[in-house]
Formats: C-alpha cells, sequence, structure tokens
C-alpha cells in the first residue's frame, strides 16, 4: 500500500502527507468525533466527552490504517 | 487548605503533565485544541475549581515544553507556539546538536517558570486596584497589539491592511449568528474562530486539493527524511543553570519578566518578536540560536502564565489572549462558570497560589526529567508510529467538534470561511499573533465606525 515515490504526497503544514489518505483521514475523524457527540446522552458533559472518545477512536483508527511519510535513518552516535 | 485537597490537586497536576507530555510531543497539536476540550470535561463534570486549575497550569507548562522537542529532533513544529523557534533548532540539529537543543529547551522552560510565577502573582496582585480602568482600555490595547505586531512583522504593508477587513469578517459572522438566533444576542463566539484561524493552512490546501488545476499544479515531495541520533543518555547534566551560559540565561530571565509584563499581547507574537530581537544581535550560529531556543522556551511558559494568571486572579474576565483562548473554560463554561461566577469569584488568594505552585512545580519537574532522559526515544516512537493525516484528522474532527458546541451547523462553515481566509494571509505572510489580535479587537473595532 505504502510506496516511497507515489504522486500524491503533498505537504500540509512542515509534514508529508498522501492527499487520498488524508481525505480518509479527515472523514473518519469527522465521523467518529461527531458521531460520538450525537449518540452521547443529551446530560452535559456527556456529549463533548463522548465526542472527545469518539475523537481518540477516529485518531487510533487512523494511526494503524496509515503508515507515516517519513524515512528514517539512525545515527550510533551524534555529539 | 487541607491535606485531601492538596494530594488531588498533586494528582491532577501529575495526570496532566503525563497526558501533555504525550500530546505535547505530538507534532502538529495546538495548544487551544488540545486545552480547551479536557479543561472543560473537568469544569463540567464538577471537579473542584482549584484542582481544575492545578490541572490546567500543569498541563500548559508540559505541553510547552513537549512541544518545541519535535522542532529539536526533526525540524517539525510541535505546536503553533513553537513554530518560532523551528529555524533555530535547525540551526543546532545541523551542527549535530539535537541533544543539547533539548536541553536548552528544557532549561530555558524551568528558567521561564521559575521567572513568570512570582512575577504573574505578585503583578496580578497589585494590578486588582487597576482593574476597572484595564477592562476599560484593553481594546484599543488589543488594536494597538495587532498594529504593533504587524510593524514588527517582516510584510507590514500587508498585516496592517488585512487588520480591518479580517475584523470585519469575524464581526459579520457574529452578527450574522445573533441575527438569525443560532446563538443568544450575548454570546460571543470565540474559540472556533480561535481554531479556524490556527488551522487556515490546512483548510486552505484541503479547498485547493478540489480545484482539478490546482491539484495538479501542487508541489509534489517525497517522503521526508528524519535522522534521528542514538544517544543514550550521557552526562548528569540535570542542573538547568549548566546547561546555559551566563548570557542565555540573563536573556530568558529577562525576557520571561517581559513576558509576563506583555500578557495582553499574543503569546506567539510576543515569543517571536522578544526571542529574534534578544537573538539577533549575536552573530555566532550556534550561540544565536542558543539564545533563541532559552529565551522562546521561557517566553513560551512566561506569556501562558501571565496570560492565564493575571485575568484570573485581577480581572475575572478573559482579558487576554491566552484567557480568551486555551483557558477560557475557567472563565467560561456554562452552567458551572459563567463571566459573572468563575474561578476569579470563587477562589482566593491563597488558592491561586497553592494551584499556581503545585502545578507549575510538578508539570516542570516531571516534564524536565522526561525531557532530558527519554525525549528521543519518545519522539522516535511517535515519527514512526503516527501518521501526520492522523493528527490533521484528529484536529479537523476537534475543530468540527467545537464550533458546532459554539454555534451549530452553521459555525461549522463559518470556521472553514475564517480558514480559508486567514489561511491565505497566513500564506502571503501575516502572522498568527497579528489575526488573534485582530480576532480580539474586533467587537470594540467596527463600534468606531458608527
Amino acid at each position: 500500500m505504502f510506496r516511497l515515490h507515489r504522486k500524491d504526497l503533498i505537504e500540509v503544514w512542515e509534514d508529508i502527507v498522501s492527499i487520498k489518505e488524508l481525505v480518509i483521514a479527515l472523514i473518519v475523524n469527522s465521523f467518529t468525533t461527531m458521531g460520538g457527540y450525537f449518540l452521547a446522552p443529551n446530560d452535559p458533559p456527556k456529549p463533548l466527552l463522548f465526542g472527545l472518545i469518539g475523537a481518540m477512536i477516529g485518531f487510533s483508527l487512523c494511526t494503524i490504517l496509515i503508515r507515516p511519510k517519513r524515512i528514517f535513518e539512525e545515527e550510533e552516535r551524534g555529539e | 487548605m487541607d491535606i485531601a485537597l492538596i494530594a488531588q490537586m498533586a494528582a491532577a497536576a501529575v495526570l496532566a503533565a503525563v497526558i501533555y507530555t504525550v500530546i505535547g510531543i505530538v507534532p502538529g497539536t495546538d495548544e487551544t485544541a488540545v486545552l480547551v476540550p479536557i479543561t472543560l470535561v473537568l469544569v463540567l463534570t464538577g471537579v473542584q475549581p482549584v484542582v481544575v486549575l492545578a490541572f490546567f497550569i500543569s498541563a500548559v507548562v508540559a505541553n510547552n515544553l513537549m512541544d518545541s522537542i519535535p522542532a529539536a529532533v526533526a525540524g517539525i513544529p510541535g505546536g503553533v507556539m513553537t513554530s518560532p523557534l523551528v529555524d533555530h533548532a535547525l540551526a543546532l540539529k545541523k551542527h549535530g546538536l539535537a541533544n543539547l537543543s533539548i536541553r536548552k529547551m528544557a532549561a530555558g522552560s524551568f528558567l521561564g517558570v521559575l521567572v513568570s510565577v512570582p512575577v504573574s502573582l505578585l503583578l496580578a496582585k497589585s494590578l486588582i486596584p487597576f482593574a476597572s480602568a484595564i477592562k476599560e482600555y484593553a481594546n484599543p490595547l488589543f488594536l494597538a497589539g495587532a498594529v504593533l505586531l504587524s510593524l514588527m512583522s517582516k510584510n507590514k504593508w500587508l498585516a496592517l491592511a488585512s487588520i480591518l477587513p479580517f475584523s470585519l469578517l469575524i464581526e459579520g459572522l457574529r452578527y450574522l449568528y445573533w441575527g438569525t438566533g443560532a446563538v443568544p444576542k450575548d454570546t460571543m463566539v470565540s474559540i472556533s474562530f480561535f481554531l479556524g484561524i490556527t488551522i487556515g493552512p490546512v483548510i486552505l490546501t484541503l479547498f485547493e486539493l478540489l480545484n482539478w488545476d490546482k491539484r495538479e499544479s501542487l508541489k509534489r515531495f517525497e517522503a521526508k527524511k528524519i535522522v534521528l541520533k542514538n544517544n543514550s543518555y550521557e552526562r548528569k547534566q540535570l542542573n538547568p543553570f549548566h546547561v546555559m551560559d551566563k548570557r542565555e540565561c540573563a536573556t530568558g530571565m529577562l525576557a520571561s519578566v517581559i513576558g509576563c509584563f506583555t500578557f495582553i499581547l499574543s503569546p506567539v507574537g510576543v515569543t517571536t518578536f522578544l526571542g529574534e530581537l534578544f537573538a539577533s544581535r549575536i552573530k555566532d550560529p550556534v550561540k544565536k540560536a542558543s539564545v533563541a531556543i532559552v529565551g522562546m522556551n521561557g517566553l513560551a511558559n512566561a506569556t501562558y502564565i501571565s496570560g492565564a494568571l493575571i485575568p484570573l486572579i485581577a480581572l475575572g474576565i478573559p482579558l487576554s489572549p491566552v484567557a480568551i483562548g486555551p483557558a477560557n473554560a475557567l472563565f467560561n463554561a456554562p452552567p458551572v462558570f459563567t463571566l459573572k461566577h468563575n474561578m476569579h469569584h470563587i477562589l482566593s488568594g491563597g488558592d491561586f497560589v497553592w494551584a499556581t505552585i503545585i502545578g507549575t512545580g510538578i508539570g516542570i519537574v516531571i516534564t524536565y526529567f522526561i525531557a532530558i532522559k527519554y525525549a528521543q526515544p519518545i519522539c522516535a516512537f511517535v515519527f514512526k508510529k503516527v501518521p501526520h493525516e492522523a493528527i490533521l484528522g484528529l484536529f479537523f474532527g476537534l475543530v468540527l467538534l467545537l464550533a458546532y458546541m459554539d454555534a451549530g451547523w452553521m459555525n461549522v462553515f463559518g470556521v472553514l470561511l475564517i480558514g480559508i481566509i486567514s489561511g491565505t494571509l497566513h500564506r502571503w505572510g501575516v502572522n498568527y499573533g497579528i489575526m488573534f489580535m485582530t480576532l480580539y479587537s474586533a467587537p470594540w473595532l467596527v463600534t468606531l465606525f458608527h
């Protein structure tokens, strides 16, 4: 799924993202966050709390589904 | 102040330090977006105000220090507050000094806390008699801040020319919401506008992707290369005063004191301006970057601590950029806190001192050790596991949530509109500080045209 020389890598906010996967991440997170908010019992602060939990679920899902576009080089010792 | 309450405050401070160590290190987490929701939950669930304050203060200290770590390791800002610092961190990294740069960041933060706690508390106390006068002149001060930051920025004329149109956009939306009944007449939508400005560059890019020609012509990149140094923790250099030389120490302290007095100005603006000012007189690139890093980390803490504490203790209404943004839930979280009944009215002078000392003390001690001992491995782990897409997605979700909570679906699109405009201005060279100050002065600015 992940190739280093893909055509759709762009820079947003000082780091590299794939356009397609960025769109997926935005949709997933919007859905889980707002889903949590609306599913919660209408009794403050539960909607906000459920929304935050939804946000964390969306974030975890994206972290599992999407690979970071970063290449690592390790140097044994510096300084 | 009984022991049980102190224990609760300490526990809250430890919890905040741990949570915000992780959040801070994740690159691109905006301070307001991560501080407001969690503080709001605590306030609304009925946690004691003094415990919430200890949590908040510790979170601020932890977040500010950890935010700067990704800049040292990879040249990626951890949040908005660290964007001024990236160039200097990269300069040290280029010389192979990433570890030194982390130590200097930690030492700078330590210095900032050490200076800003007493200065902010004293300043707040001495400002209490002048509270009404300050409230009266806050609006012109915000405008003066926007003008001042514009004049100091690289694109002066562009920044100055953007102030009025941008304030019309802000107030236009607010009057629209009042007019259509999206929010009651006395509700001031702020937090989501604040976030709209921050997320502007992302929103603008997203809209551009919808334009086919633009999308085809966007510059393509390759995966980002990050060099990690496999340094084991060396030399027991835990004493912050051994990490800094005299000049860095003196500049850091002076900058932090000034940062406390300028609590009414935007923290990003003040940090950029003072940091660059102090560093600009030094020729040697390593020394220059070191002074900037110590100074900017000190300033980040000083501006945040003073910006939260002074309005809380002296005024009781959110009259600083920090109070309007990240600390907003301490002033206004209906039904628990309102502008007439919030921490300012509930807590005593002693409560404020205790919460501040416990919060900052625990926050800085925990994060200082983590930063110096484990910053590199934690950073490497986060960079390897967490894709940037997930962070942008999370941030977008939070903005959506807070926008909806502020004023319903209409505001979701209002925030998108603010994002498009602020993203464009930001790309042209108007810095965040100027736009934030404009946001604060907008309600008053538009009334001048009657």
